[in-house]
């Protein structure tokens, strides 16, 4: 494993429950402070040269940790990272001190333009180096160790020849980075594709887990077999809630946040959600205080 | 696995074409998809995707357009707009650009021919939010100068600033299809629209002008002075008056400090 020095952030990203920042819920932030641990953004959505998406998030920044979930960097793709990409992200980085910076493992170019969606990689040992290469390029050009995102997806690749959770925690192994655990994601892929929840699970190293996210998703009926889809436009659904719980009990308590990116709820919606998890991670470490006294 | 082994970068455009195309999926891009008997309509999870999250940049941007064409004929144009001219950008917030140029081209459309130029009017809305910020002129700079270096003065616009002319009334379309304002109706015959869009604070203002001010404006920003595009101002519009534009702009936010 590559040794990639954890620096000192700012304002690291405390172990709680957080909320995906949202332009719609900027003022009720602003207005009610809500008692929330920390918010995370697609710094793409702040790569304007100025304006009031960049004004609210200093407010916002000003009374809570951030971390930065980048969708762009298109780190499984076969065409170089975008310099220009990189520069606009490291300039974010520099001016938020985000606690946590992560990325998925997905695509989205095959020319030169952007699907502006997450695409499968194709999990293969070319994919792989490939994959590792660039993360060692962002983390280099960030001066700092990212965090890497496992996917929901609706197809498979016959190329495909390692177990998409050991090409996850590989890339990660690597090229020193840490995971990003995202629940609904497992349960997605693993629903649509048939593959074993508990074998996946336990596929993944806790200690490498910084991060975990939850979102709701939605099904499509394909003939007969159900289809999620990972639309994040609803609450988290009760299975994804178990497998969290369940996953918090008997490996420990991490930063955890609720995604909510389509069919955006008023605030006190999105709160809700985020209060459950944050009463998990309170009663986790209740138990295990109580244990160890 | 496949017995000839594409390279990853072939692989990719495959699918990339697939996800673009408005035809089926192509049998080249099927073979590569684990076979259960449902890969077109797992694929096609990814092609509708493509199409309506990039479709809803779109709308965002676009909300009048939206509201004078209906949600239906919207989507089909938003849909071939986003095959035609897919995100070039990594960062969506200007995604969008071409649109007023595509809505002009589009036959069907002939018989609205103000839609192109109400498209630029929502484009520099969106391209005035995310501009740079910058420091309002204030009195005491302007105080400062002695009088007679005035009409010397290249004042700068504040970098938010667009500057629109339509030969359509494009201002009262818009002001319109504000949502608290759908009643209202419009005729083309009204005339021609002079239009500022700029970002003085921290909200964008839509600002109708007369042909004169909006001359003003565009001279100062081609960095003119004062007395330069006050005459090519008062070329266009021979009653365009310094002083009550001055009274109002000068120290909005309009122009930036010194």
């Amino acid at each position: 494993m590559k040794d990639i020095s954890l620096q000192s952030v700012a304002a690291p990203v405390p172990v709680r429950a957080g909320a995906g920042l949202k332009p719609k819920h900027y003022q009720a932030i602003i207005e009610q402070q809500p008692d929330i641990g920390w918010f995370e953004i697609h710094p793409e959505n702040y790569m304007g040269r100025g304006g009031p998406p960049l004004h609210y998030l200093e407010r916002i920044r000003a009374d809570y940790p951030v971390s930065l979930h980048s969708v762009g960097t298109s780190l499984g793709s076969h065409l170089p990272l975008d310099t220009a990409h990189l520069k606009s992200l490291k300039s974010l980085v520099e001016r938020f001190e985000p606690g946590l910076v992560s990325e998925h493992l997905s695509w989205s170019h095959g020319y030169e333009w952007y699907t502006n969606d997450l695409i499968p990689l194709f999990y293969t040992e070319t994919t792989l180096k490939l994959i590792v290469e660039h993360i060692d390029q962002v983390q280099e050009f960030l001066g700092r160790k990212i965090l890497i995102e496992n996917p929901s997806t609706y197809l498979q690749f016959k190329q495909n020849e390692i177990p998409e959770q050991v090409f996850y925690v590989e890339a990660a192994k690597r090229s020193g980075a840490g995971l990003l655990l995202d629940i609904n994601n497992v349960f997605v892929s693993c629903s649509n594709h048939g593959w074993s929840l508990d074998e996946y699970m336990s596929a993944v190293p806790h200690d490498m887990v910084e991060e975990i996210h939850l979102a709701g998703h939605s099904t499509q009926d394909l003939e007969g077999s159900t289809l999620r889809v990972d639309d994040h436009g609803s609450p988290v659904c009760s299975e994804v809630w178990r497998l969290y719980e369940n996953y918090i009990n008997s490996n420990g308590t991490v930063p955890t946040l609720i995604e909510w990116d389509s069919n955006i709820p008023e605030f006190p919606e999105l709160f809700r959600e985020v209060c459950f998890a944050e009463e998990i991670i309170r009663t986790a470490n209740d138990q295990y205080h109580e244990a160890t006294v | 696995m496949t017995s000839t082994m594409k390279p990853l970068s072939e692989l990719q455009q495959l699918f990339c074409d697939g996800l673009r195309s408005s035809e089926p999926p192509a049998q080249a891009l099927l073979e590569e998809i684990v076979d259960d008997g449902l890969q077109v309509q797992r694929f096609n999870v990814y092609r509708n995707n493509f199409i309506v999250l990039n479709g809803d940049a779109l709308a965002d941007m676009y909300p009048v357009i939206k509201q004078l064409l209906g949600d239906e004929a919207f989507r089909m144009l938003a849909t071939a707009y986003v095959r035609e001219y897919p995100p070039m950008d990594r960062a969506l917030l200007l995604y969008g650009e071409r649109f007023a140029e595509f809505l002009a081209a589009v036959p069907e459309l002939s018989g609205l021919p103000y839609l192109s130029d109400v498209a630029r009017l929502e484009y520099a809305w969106t391209a005035a939010y995310h501009a740079d910020d910058a420091a309002p002129l204030e009195q005491r700079q302007i105080a400062k100068l002695p009088s007679d270096e005035l009409d010397h003065l290249r004042l700068r616009p504040h970098p938010s600033m667009r500057c629109i002319g339509s030969v359509y009334p494009i201002y009262r379309i818009w002001s319109a299809n504000q949502s608290n304002r759908v009643d209202e109706t419009v005729s083309l015959d009204e005339g021609g629209s002079q239009i500022v869009v700029i970002r003085p604070k921290a909200e964008v203002e839509i600002r109708e002008m007369t042909p004169g001010a909006l001359t003003f404006l565009q001279r100062l920003a081609s960095a003119d002075t004062i007395a330069e595009a006050y005459s090519h101002a008062a070329e266009t519009e021979p009653e365009f008056d310094l002083n009550t534009f001055f009274t109002r702009y000068l120290f909005d936010g309009t122009f930036c400090a010194l």
